[in-house]
This record gives structure tokens, sequence and C-alpha cells, in this order.
């Protein structure tokens, strides 16, 4: 036995040694310790102490060069070694790496969204120093209320807490002179809006304090979207000209893509140029309320002190001014860091994503070590012989960890490119629940990410199977056994990895299976219209010209008249919105405040509001809302007869319960004129299907002018009248833009764009992870199958039947595959609940679908079982026998 | 067997220290220590071999087949237990001949070139 220098740099030495990889240790480091210790004694003995500090020196120098070598020159050889395998098997390889790739793509392309739009930080200059501030009436339940001009001018001035304010409020302008009549989405904003931000323009300037002086010559600044879109991406479009309403405007910027929030508006303009914001009325009025506002907290300030500010100013408001602030409102104003106002409703639903993603992942990482331990048995005797030539049991796992990492970066590379692919339409669904879907790209952060996932995958998927191989290898060596058996480490992990993936795919089923069933529940809601054969368009009157409500009673009686008898058109209505309007669903609800008469408003307390939206008399028959009670709008009401209203079902429970509000009069001013309830309407789902419909009041459209919109209830494809409808609206007004043309159905099923795109890729993964976990068990099985060929030829040698040996073969799957759904189920309960925000009329727990998700994993399993077994039954009993 | 029995361009040039190593070996058999002991007298000090570089160098030249374990060990009175010895294959042997001859050429042309003198006659 050659027993240790224990000397102090005999030590050292073997530390150093530490450096190489441990089979070349094993080869040479004896030896070279030995070479060490004859040079270290012949040294010290010819050149004394200095000579021995140079030895260590080159020594060390040596070993620091050799040693990482030594790792390359064997992960070299390992990697080409994997390559030959990989070639060798490729069936194996090829479903290997097709499983990985759509684990690791699901979630790379899940990550680019969520780095893009969660992780990153706002592209502004210290953008988390951004605030919205909101005025707020929580006890009216008004979460956000917009700002007037003097309201604003008092935040300014009285706040310690930011380095500025801004305001935004966004109008529709209508674009003239270049062909067709053009809406333009337009935010009017201060003239220190984009500095506030710290957004450099790409062409020109933004605005100067002196854009915003009264008579200023008016200027625009282009969105970067509108600009590419409309304009072409016209590089020199600074200086031109656009022609808006009653003023022609000229181009002085061009915006870089940034965030537009809270709308995607086409151009800016300062607020000066806006006719209603610099209107005296507005500037004076405290409780026209258009603007929001924006804050940036000073150095040092926290968003507590921010709000703390903002509350002390709103108290002090409501004392000086009582009637725009009643002390039973719950007044207040608070301040939102921009940044999660920007993401907050995207990052419940990316996060449950990635979680589903991840869960794909882990998967086929479950069902890649399952094919590598199958594929093991096979090897075991390649590596067995290996081993008794030489290869210790760490470099024969070194070996397998290294297939595993290539199997992984090359599933990471392909996984990639199924990212990239579906990259366009992941922005387009982020893009409905956050501004910054733009942001969205595969750059460094996410390209790591991939590389971390796929890497972690292979660590995964290779030490569990290299674990287990090795458990295996060691007890075979020890036995001095060449049969290739099933080692029971092995075959408990196997069995292990199947019920975990049995149990993932249930959950993600159950979670998918939810959100179809919460979708289809969606799409069956009565919305109280009926949306087949409808045509609605916006309209968009040039309102500069439209200066008193005779015009656009004109325009309106004008095109109704035209419309009417158009073939084709059925009935025809003119209103201020419709129901799922994206442009209302966007400003959201028209609310007003109204008395009742008979019940004067009490001290502290809100008058009773309502949405509010006037409509040309046949706007019921068009879009299909049923008449409660009384009647709907006659061409008798007009502007100079007596004032009426419909109101709806929801309106009418709430502000007179059991009595009949028919007859029944109301004032939006304060008593001036009275309103005489006509009618009761059904409830319409108006700003989403999955909300409540909210308090509802009509007017006739000839007694409260607000052209809007156009709905055409047709004979046939609605979409076939549009062109005539364009050009009836061209011929009466060619100044009117019109824009968002499409069916109600189409409307209706926008609105469930997001719930319906969450649903497909919860689908798609639970798809995938459905496919992936059957294709193992199946697999498995086969293996299992052919591996007992001979135990099998004997049972069926001494009697047994096809269908004992059918039984027992899916048997043996299935008992896992039913431990498998069982835990799945177990882990749904918890896990589900993370889904309740975004189920309709569907509980987490939903029995039918947990009980569908089960049978559709045992269906699935059932089939993968079958065809081994099958298999199984058709084993000729000589020829198995003749086997061994 | 040799490895490389069927391949017959040697894999020049060698780094100098494999040829030393090689040229270590030509005249016998000799265990790490020897080796690094002549290559340190044969290369006054040109080529730095030390006890972390020569195995790196050994297990190579191992790989290539142009070095071997030398069994049987030399003759007891000589043998150190704890020691291996090598040993120049043929095809070692082969290759070194081949880097000594390319090294050859290389003087001669730099003697036409008058860079070195010409070799005196013996």
């Amino acid at each position: 036995m050659n027993l240790k220098d224990q000397s102090l740099s005999s030590r050292i030495f073997r530390l150093l040694l530490r450096i190489f990889p441990s089979d070349f240790r094993e080869d040479f480091g004896n030896e070279m310790e030995e070479v060490f210790r004859e040079q270290r004694a012949e040294t010290e003995h010819a050149a004394g102490k200095i000579g021995l500090l140079r030895l260590w020196g080159e020594t060390i120098v040596g070993m620091l060069r050799t040693g990482p070598r030594e790792h390359l020159a064997m992960l070299r050889q390992d990697v080409n070694y994997a390559f030959r395998m990989m070639r060798k098997n490729p069936g194996f390889t090829i479903i290997a790496i097709l499983a990985l790739a759509l684990g690791i793509g699901a979630n790379t392309a899940i990550y680019s969204v969520i780095h893009g739009i969660l992780l990153k930080p706002l592209p502004y200059p210290e953008g988390d120093r951004l605030v919205v501030i909101r005025q707020q009436a929580l006890a009216a339940g008004l979460q956000d209320v917009t700002f007037s001009v003097p309201e604003i001018a008092d935040y300014r001035a009285r706040n310690h807490t930011h380095s500025g304010l801004v305001e935004y409020h966004t109008m529709i302008f209508t674009l003239l002179g270049r062909g067709e009549a053009q809406r333009v989405r337009t935010g009017v904003v201060s003239a220190g809006f984009f500095d506030f931000f710290g957004v450099q323009p790409i062409l020109g300037r933004t605005f100067r304090p002196s854009d915003e002086e009264p008579g200023a010559p008016p200027v625009l600044v282009l969105s970067y979207e509108y600009w590419k879109r409309s304009q072409g991406g016209d590089p020199d479009i600074v200086g031109k000209t656009f022609e808006m309403n009653d003023m022609v405007h000229s181009v002085v910027g061009v915006l870089p893509p940034v965030p537009q929030y809270p709308n995607d508006n086409d151009v800016y303009m300062p607020t000066s140029a806006c006719p209603f914001r610099s209107s005296a009325q507005t500037k004076t009025n405290r409780d026209t309320r258009l603007m929001r506002v924006f804050g940036r907290l000073k150095p040092g300030v926290t968003l507590e002190q921010s709000k703390a500010d903002l509350k002390t100013i709103a108290l002090q408001l409501q004392k000086e001014y009582p009637k725009s602030y009643p002390s039973g409102s719950g007044y207040g104003a608070v301040s939102i860091p921009l940044q999660k106002e920007l993401t907050h409703q995207a990052r419940p639903t990316l996060l449950v994503l990635l979680g589903a993603a991840g869960f794909v992942l882990l998967i086929a990482c479950a069902n890649v070590a399952n094919l590598i331990l199958a594929r093991m048995a096979r090897r075991e005797r390649e590596l067995m012989i290996r081993s008794t030539l030489g290869a210790n049991m760490s470099r024969l796992l070194r070996q397998l960890v290294t297939e595993s990492a290539v199997l992984g970066v090359l599933a990471g590379a392909l996984g990639l490119l199924f990212a990239s692919g579906s990259l366009k339409l992941l922005v387009e669904f982020a893009s409905r629940l956050t501004p910054r879907a733009r942001e969205i790209h595969i750059d460094g952060p996410v390209l790591l990410f991939t590389l971390v996932a796929a890497l972690a995958t292979s660590i995964i998927f290779g030490s569990v199977s290299s674990v287990c191989a090795g458990e295996d290898l060691s007890t075979g060596l020890k036995e001095g056994s060449n049969q290739t058996t099933i080692g029971k480490g092995r075959k408990r992990a196997r069995n292990v990895l199947i019920v975990s993936q049995v149990a993932f795919s249930v959950m993600l089923l159950i979670g998918a299976g939810l959100m179809i069933r919460s979708l289809i529940k969606l799409q069956q809601v009565d919305p109280g219209f009926v949306a087949q054969r409808v045509l609605t368009m916006r309209l968009h009157l040039n309102w500069s010209k439209y200066n008193t409500a005779q015009q656009s009673r004109e325009f309106a009686q004008r095109l109704l008249q035209k419309l009417q008898n158009q073939p084709g058109v059925m009935s025809a209505a003119i209103s201020s919105s419709f129901p799922l309007d994206p442009e209302s669903r966007i400003v959201g609800p028209n609310t007003s405040r109204f008395q009742i008469e008979g019940r004067p408003t009490q001290d502290g307390k809100l008058d009773p509001q309502t949405n509010v939206r006037s409509t040309s008399p046949d706007y019921f028959r068009t879009l299909g809302i049923r008449m409660l009670k009384g009647r709907t709008f006659s061409e008798g009401d007009k502007e100079q007869t007596v004032q009426v209203a419909v109101i709806n079902n929801s309106l009418a429970r709430h502000q007179w319960k059991d009595e009949d509000p028919i007859g029944k009069r109301v004032s939006f001013d304060e008593g001036k004129t009275w309103i005489i309830v006509v009618g009761i309407a059904g409830d319409v789902k108006e700003f989403g299907l999955d909300k409540e419909a909210g308090d509802e009041l009509y007017v006739p459209l000839d007694q409260y002018v607000a052209v809007g919109s156009l709905e055409l209830r047709t004979s046939g494809n609605p979409l076939s009248v549009a062109t005539q409808a364009r050009r009836a609206v061209r011929e009466i007004d060619p100044e009117t833009a019109i824009s968002n043309v499409e069916t109600l159905e189409q409307a209706r099923s926008d609105t469930l764009n997001s719930p319906r795109v969450m649903t497909n890729l919860l689908g798609l993964f639970a798809v995938l992870a459905l496919a992936i976990a059957a294709s193992g068990i199946g697999g498995i099985l086969a293996l299992s199958v052919n591996q007992r060929v001979h135990e099998i030829g004997i049972r069926m040698a001494m009697g047994a039947k096809t269908y004992d040996v059918l039984r027992m073969v899916v048997g043996q799957g299935m008992m896992l595959v039913l431990l498998g759904v069982a835990l799945g189920l177990g882990g749904a309960v918890v896990l589900t609940r993370l889904l309740g925000a975004f189920l309709f009329e569907v509980t987490p727990t939903d029995p039918v679908t947990f009980l569908g998700a089960a049978l559709v994993l045992l269906l699935a399993s059932l089939a993968a079982c079958y065809f081994p077994a099958r298999r199984a039954t058709r084993i000729d009993p000589l020829e198995a026998l003749r086997y061994e | 067997m040799n490895p490389r029995d069927e391949v017959s361009d040697p894999p020049l040039p060698l780094t100098p220290a494999m040829f030393q190593v090689l040229l270590s070996l030509a005249d016998g058999d000799k265990h790490g220590y020897a080796i690094l002991k002549e290559v340190a007298e044969q290369a006054r000090g040109e080529v730095a071999l030390s006890a972390g570089t020569l195995y790196g160098i050994i297990k190579r030249l191992l790989a290539e087949g142009m070095i071997e374990e030398c069994r049987p060990r030399p003759a007891r009175e000589h043998d150190d237990a704890r020691r291996r010895y090598y040993r120049l294959t043929d095809w070692g042997r082969q290759v070194a001949v081949a880097e000594a001859e390319r090294m050859e050429e290389l003087i001669a042309v730099a003697r036409v070139k008058r860079l070195l003198k010409k070799l005196k006659p013996a």
C-alpha cells in the first residue's frame, strides 16, 4: 500500500491536483506527486529556498495551464461522443429534442413577454419615479375621476413632492384634404409633456412653452406608429401641414416608439390648440373634468409621501369648494406608479401562462429522462464494458451529463426558433393587456433565459437519469453481472417520472378546461341585443363646423332617410355609441348625475348617476333590444316636444324598486328641465360580456344630439351594405370621418379576444403536455413488453389468455396513470384558485371540468397502453421461449 | 497494436515539449522524473516542463500511440514500485524521426539563405 506523504508541501500539491479532471488525477496524480517530491528534494539541495520557490511557481503555472486544457479536451471528446450516440439513435434524438424544444420554446416565448412588459424598466429616464395621479370619490364608487383645469392648477401649486405635473386628454379630430376624411386620435398635452417624460423626438422637436401660448401657430407631434402607418415613415415630414377640423397644423416632430398611455394616439397637440381645453368655460369651471395628470416624484420622495401630500391637498380643496367635493363622496387623490399602471392588467395573465409553460417543460424533462433511462437499458452493456476497460464511474456519469447538455442546448436552439416564430402573435395578444407590448423582443436577457432554461433542463433530466443509472451500474458491477436487467432504482425512477407527467398534465388539462368552459359561458351570455346582421361604424363629424345642435340633427335626419331606403337595409339608427363599441370601451361609460322629481338631494349625499345615451327612434329595433314596458322613441319626440327618456331595467330596479317608473320625471340640471320616463328597455351588456349591465338612460337624438355611431340592421351580410353606407355619409358631408366599420358580431367577438387567446395558449400547453405524457407512457410500456417477452411467452404457454395478457400490460400502465390522475386532481384543487379571476361563471373547482380532464387523460393513456399491450398478446410462446 | 499503424502522415509539427519528451525516450525507457530531468538538460531551460505540464503531454502521447507504458518493467534492482516507465513506440519513433528531418530540412534552407554557416566537412 502506498502511504501518502503527509507533509504540507504534498498536501498543497494534492490540493492543486484538483484542478485536473478526476480521471486524469486517477491516472497520473500519484505519479505527479512523486515526481514533484523528487524535484523538490533535488532543487532544495542544489538551489536552496529560492530555487524551491521558483519550482513551486513553475509547477503551479504549469498546472493552471494544463488543468483547464484537460477539461476542455475531455469536454470535446464527450461532445463528439454524444453526437455520435445521437446519430446512432435518430428516433430517440428527434423525440427528445422536439419535446424539450416545445417546452423551452413555450417558456422562452412567455418569458420574452414578461421581460418586455414586467421586468424591463420603463423606457423613460428614471421611469420608476413617474406616477399617475388620480382623483377619487370612493364613497360614490368612483376610482378614477379626471381633473378640471382649476384642479390641475391647485395640485400643481400646492404639492411639495412632485417635480412636475403634466396634463393629458384625448380627442378625435378630422383630417381633411387627403382624400376621404380621416379620424385622427389626438393627445392634447401640456407643452412640457414630453420633456417631463424625457422623450427625445426621432425627428424635429417636441413642444416648447411658446407653443402653448394663446394665439401660437398650431403645431403637431406625430406618434411613431402613425408616422410609419399613415405617412409611410416620411423622413421629410417635419414642416408639412395637416388640415384638421378648421385649423392647419404644422408637424414639428416625430416621437420614438414609446408606450402610449392611456390611449394610443396618432398625433399630439399642445393644450392651446384644443378648442374645448382652451375655452373660457373649461378653463374656469372646476367641475368640467377632462384631463388626466402625470407626476414625477422629486428625488428621495417615496410613494407614501406623495400620497400623503396629495391627500392633504384634497382635504384643503374639499373644505374650500364643498359643492364640487360633497363631504359624503369620499373625495381624495392618490398617486400610482406608472409602471404598475401600465402592467397591472397583464401581470396575472402572464404569470399564469409562465406557470403553465413551466409545467410543459417539466413534463418534457420527465419524459426525456424516462427515454434516457429506457435507452440506458440498451446501453448498459456498453457502459459496463467501458467501465471494465478502466473508465471510472464519475467519468461515465460525466459523459451521460454531457450527452444531456448537448440535447438540451440543441433543444434550446430549436425552442428559440419556435419562440421567435410565435412572437408576433404574442405581441398582438399582449397589446390588448398593456401599451408596453411593443417592447417585447428576443434580446440578450431572453437569450440568457433560454440558455439557462436549456442547461437547467438538461441538468434536471440528465442527473435524474444518471443518478439512477449510476446506482444500477455500480450494483451491476459489484455483482459482476453482465445481464441487462432493469435495476430497482431505475424502475422506481421511471414510475415516479410517469406519475409526475400524468399529474402535471391533469393540472394543465384542468386549467385549460376551466378556461374553455368559461369562454363558452361568455359566448353564451345573452348580451341583451341581437348581434346578427348588424353593421356598425363610428362617425366623426367635423365638430368645428357643427356649431349648433340643429346642424347635427339635420345631418342625422338626412343620413337616416337616405339609408332607410337603401336595398338590404331593414332599419337604421344613429346614436352616441353602441353596446361593446370599442371606442366607448376605451373611454368608459358616459355617466351623469341626475335628480328624481320629489326626492330632494340629501346633504352630503351624491345624486344617483347613470350612463346616458342618445339614440334615434329605431335604435332599439335595429339592435334587437327588448322593450319591457312602455314605448320607445317616436318621430314625434322632437326638440320642442316634451322631453322623454327610456331607462333600462337595472336603473328602474335601482331607483324605483317596486314603483312603476313610467311617467316619473328626472332632471340633469337640478330641475331646470324635466324628462319623463316613457319606457323600460331590457338590460344590455354595454362594456363587456363579463360585466354586469349598469344603469342606463336613453334620450332621443333629436332632443340631445350626439352623433357618434351608425347602426344598420340588414337582410343579408351586413358588410355588403358598408360601401353604400360610406357613400351615403360622404354625400351628405364629405368632411365626416368614418372608422371602425364592422359587424356587431365582430365587436362582440373582439371583446372575447383576450380570454380567447389565453384559453388557446393554455389549451395548446395542455395538448402538448397530454401528447408528451401519453407518448411517454406508451413508450415505456412498449419497452417493458420487449423486456418481458420471455415471461409473457411462458405465461401464454401456461395457458394465459389474450385477455389476461392485455389486462396485465394495460393494468401495469394504468396503475401509474391512476395514481398520477389522483395527484393531479389534488394539485389542481390548490392551483386552479389562481385562475379564479379569469373565470366567468365557472368555479375554480368545477367538478365537470375536473372529471372531464381526468377522463380525457385516462382515455389518452388507455390508448397509449393499448398498442404495446396488443403487441404483447401477439407474442408467439414458442418464439418467445426460443428468444432467450 | 499501434493505433497509428494505418496512418501514414505523422502529425507534424510537434510542439517543442512533445518533441523533447520523445527525444528523451529515444535511447531507453524512462519514468516521469527522468524524462523531466533529461528535458531540462537537453533544452537548457528553453522548454519549461514541470510536474504540472509533463503529464498533460504524456497523456496526449499515450493517446496518440507515440509512447506506451512499459510492461515488463525494468530489472528489479532499477525498479521503483511507485513509478511508471514509458517507452517510445515504433510510431513514436517514426514521428520523432519525421520531426527531426523536418527540422533538418528547415536548417538546410536556413544555410542556403545564409542564415547559418555551412557545415564544415568532418
